[in-house]
């Protein structure tokens, strides 16, 4: 990390750009100084000529040298990071924010929530619970996308649901345009939480996913048993400096890029533009 | 107390003008505006007729807050991946003439590019590197409400050297080392101060600070000790549609603002030239949280002028200790729309009390 000036981008080498879905890349690179992040913490991707914006890595965080970003077309920026070619240069400033508690989640029943491109950090985070899976008493992921070929990750994902450390169940909302290979349940991510064989009182639950995914997930968890402060939120909000400073990402009290953009939602939740 | 004369200070500025970039008062029509001073400008013998090239020490804050020096509109950050900081200020800057809520605008905006795990390296530099020449006020604005706010028209710490103007000249009061090193190394300019300047001073400071009381009596301003809580207990109030009604989204509160401190990063669309920028930015404008995949925390105007509210008065003292206005009274004037901050305040404070306990 730059230490003297928190604005400047590090030079990073594309090393590949994988089609995920018909919406959703994933960009390999090397950063040519080393970037350490904590599962959950995000950097801020430079496009040279188009500008920068936020990601969670979707890596492995004690990969040191190298780091991918799973990246959605939604807007000017990541409209060039679709374009981008092996070998180009983008700048990675970072890491920021706080990241997932993982020693807080040891010993303890953990459910993982996740939806479309909320994939992309918990991929991170799973690589690091699947490393101490041993350490947790019971590991859930649930995980559901729009529809079959907008499901994400296909081939890890698949992977866990083979795994005995783990319960894994994956969903689509409907399934439109998909090809009739789809093996997983079919409806909302909510309806697979159902019938969770865990201790939900003290049970922890992380939620990532687009903000009505979140809010509706939520509400649902706190129906089942689980106490707020046993849910964690990834917030997103327009970080624009990442430090801080800039003002663009407040909640309430917070500044996500600071205090965030992993939260409790017992310290969010009464202010009313959380979901927004 | 020591006393320079206007000519001395002049001669002190010459002295000052070998190591610093000297920014002065000057009056264009009714307002002061900061200018680059040169040798040929005078100070001031009637501030009410002063033009573009007479110093004017006295009366009140310049139109621009200090801001625009210390952490300023449009400012290069970073110069492609190089390690080096881009050199913007070649030489350091010495400010003339700053009042005393220009000095309370600094700990806003200390809090926010000084503390916390990263530091902005652009402002600390020109904050270590500058010296700031202040000024006590010689009147008030009738938009004046400076100790609503705790501050005083006349400053008292947090200056490297004080002038407060009487007849032929100025007290000067040291309020830092480099500000003693200036009188140390300049003795002839300064002389002892004559009890009568002494006490001309004091009349002055008691009749400005009269004057900002009776201003703030006069529009019912309420003082920061009925602060607490009003935002929190005014937030699903129908005060912020009302008040942002007339709202035409020119994001002139914001720039005019000593403590408003929000920026963009706005990269340069050229991949050759690859310079960031650190832009001014303002809570106002409609896309100002928007994210790129549309969702907008504060879509209506009276969120926005809610959320402006909430930082000077309710989030940011919460972290800071320190409520984000000065009383300068600055965007009282800039507004188009007329949104006058001292009625939101007495607004949000009447309501406040007239809710059960």
């Amino acid at each position: 990390m730059s230490k003297n000036n928190p604005y400047r981008p590090i030079e990073t080498e594309v090393l590949d750009v994988i089609t995920e879905t018909p919406t959703i890349k994933t960009v390999k690179m090397k950063p040519k100084e080393e970037i350490i992040f904590k599962t959950g913490q995000f950097v801020e991707l430079t496009i040279p000529g188009a500008g920068e914006a936020p990601f969670t890595p979707s890596s492995r965080p004690w990969l040191k040298d190298k780091m991918e970003v799973t990246v959605m077309q939604v807007g000017k920026v990541t409209e060039r990071i679709h374009q981008l070619k092996k070998g180009e240069t983008v700048g990675v400033r970072g890491p920021y924010g706080n990241g997932y508690p993982l020693e807080e989640f040891l010993g303890k029943e953990l459910l993982v929530v996740g939806g479309g491109c909320g994939f992309a950090p918990l991929r991170s985070l799973m690589y690091e619970i699947f490393e101490k899976s041993k350490e947790f008493k019971k590991l859930f992921f649930r995980g559901g996308c729009k529809t079959p070929k907008d499901f994400l990750y296909k081939k890890e994902t698949a992977e866990w649901a083979k795994r005995d450390d783990i319960d894994v169940v994956l969903t689509v909302d409907t399934l439109d345009g998909g090809n009739g290979e789809w093996k997983g349940k079919v409806g909302l991510v909510t309806t697979v939480l159902d019938g969770i064989k865990m201790d939900k009182k003290n049970g922890i639950a992380v939620v990532c996913g687009p903000p009505i995914m979140m809010k509706f997930t939520t509400k649902k968890l706190i129906e089942m048993g689980f106490k707020d402060s046993n849910i964690y939120l990834s917030m997103e909000r327009n970080m624009s400096c990442g430090i801080g400073k800039c003002g663009h990402c407040r909640i309430g009290p917070y500044y996500v890029c600071k205090d965030g953009p992993v939260f409790r939602y017992n310290d969010i939740k009464d202010f009313p533009d959380v979901w927004d | 107390m020591l006393y320079i004369t206007k000519n001395n200070l002049s001669n002190l500025l010459e002295i000052i003008q070998k190591d610093y970039d000297i920014f002065v008062p000057v009056k264009r029509e009714n307002n002061r505006f900061y200018k680059r001073y040169d040798p040929s400008m005078k100070f001031s013998e009637d501030e009410k007729l002063a033009d573009e090239n007479t110093i004017v020490l006295g009366e009140v804050r310049a139109f621009e807050p200090l801001k625009v020096f210390y952490n300023r509109a449009r400012e290069i950050v970073a110069d492609g991946f190089k390690a080096e900081l881009p050199r913007t200020n070649p030489k350091p800057f010495c400010i003339v003439g700053a009042k005393a809520c220009d000095l309370k605008g600094f700990k806003i905006q200390d809090f926010v590019f000084k503390e916390g795990d990263f530091q902005d390296p652009f402002y600390i530099e020109a904050r270590e590197n500058n010296l700031i020449i202040s000024a006590d006020c010689t009147c008030a604005l009738d938009t004046c409400f400076c100790s609503t706010v705790d501050v005083k028209p006349y400053p008292e710490k947090d200056f490297d050297l004080n002038l407060s103007q009487v007849s032929g000249g100025f007290i000067a009061q040291a309020g830092s080392q480099k500000g003693q090193a200036l009188i140390d190394k300049n003795p002839s300019l300064f002389g002892e101060a004559m009890d009568r300047a002494v006490a001309e001073m004091e009349e002055q400071r008691k009749r400005v600070t009269a004057d900002v009381r009776k201003n703030i009596r006069q529009n019912s301003i309420p003082s920061q000790d009925k602060y607490e809580g009003i935002i929190q207990k005014n937030y699903d109030s129908p005060i912020w549609d009302e008040e942002a009604k007339t709202c035409v989204e020119c994001g002139a509160c914001n720039t005019i603002c000593p403590t408003c401190h929000c920026f963009l990063l706005y990269d340069q669309m050229s991949e050759e030239r690859m310079e960031r920028l650190r832009v001014w930015d303002s809570c106002m404008i409609k896309d100002f949280a928007k994210v790129a995949a549309g969702v907008n925390p504060r879509p209506w105007l009276w969120m926005r002028l809610r959320n402006r509210f909430e930082k000077k008065f309710d989030f940011f003292p919460k972290q800071s200790g320190i409520y984000a206005c000065t009383g300068c009274g600055r965007c009282i004037t800039a507004c188009p729309a007329k949104i006058d901050i001292r009625k939101v305040l007495q607004r949000l404070v009447k309501d406040v009390q007239k809710q059960p306990v």
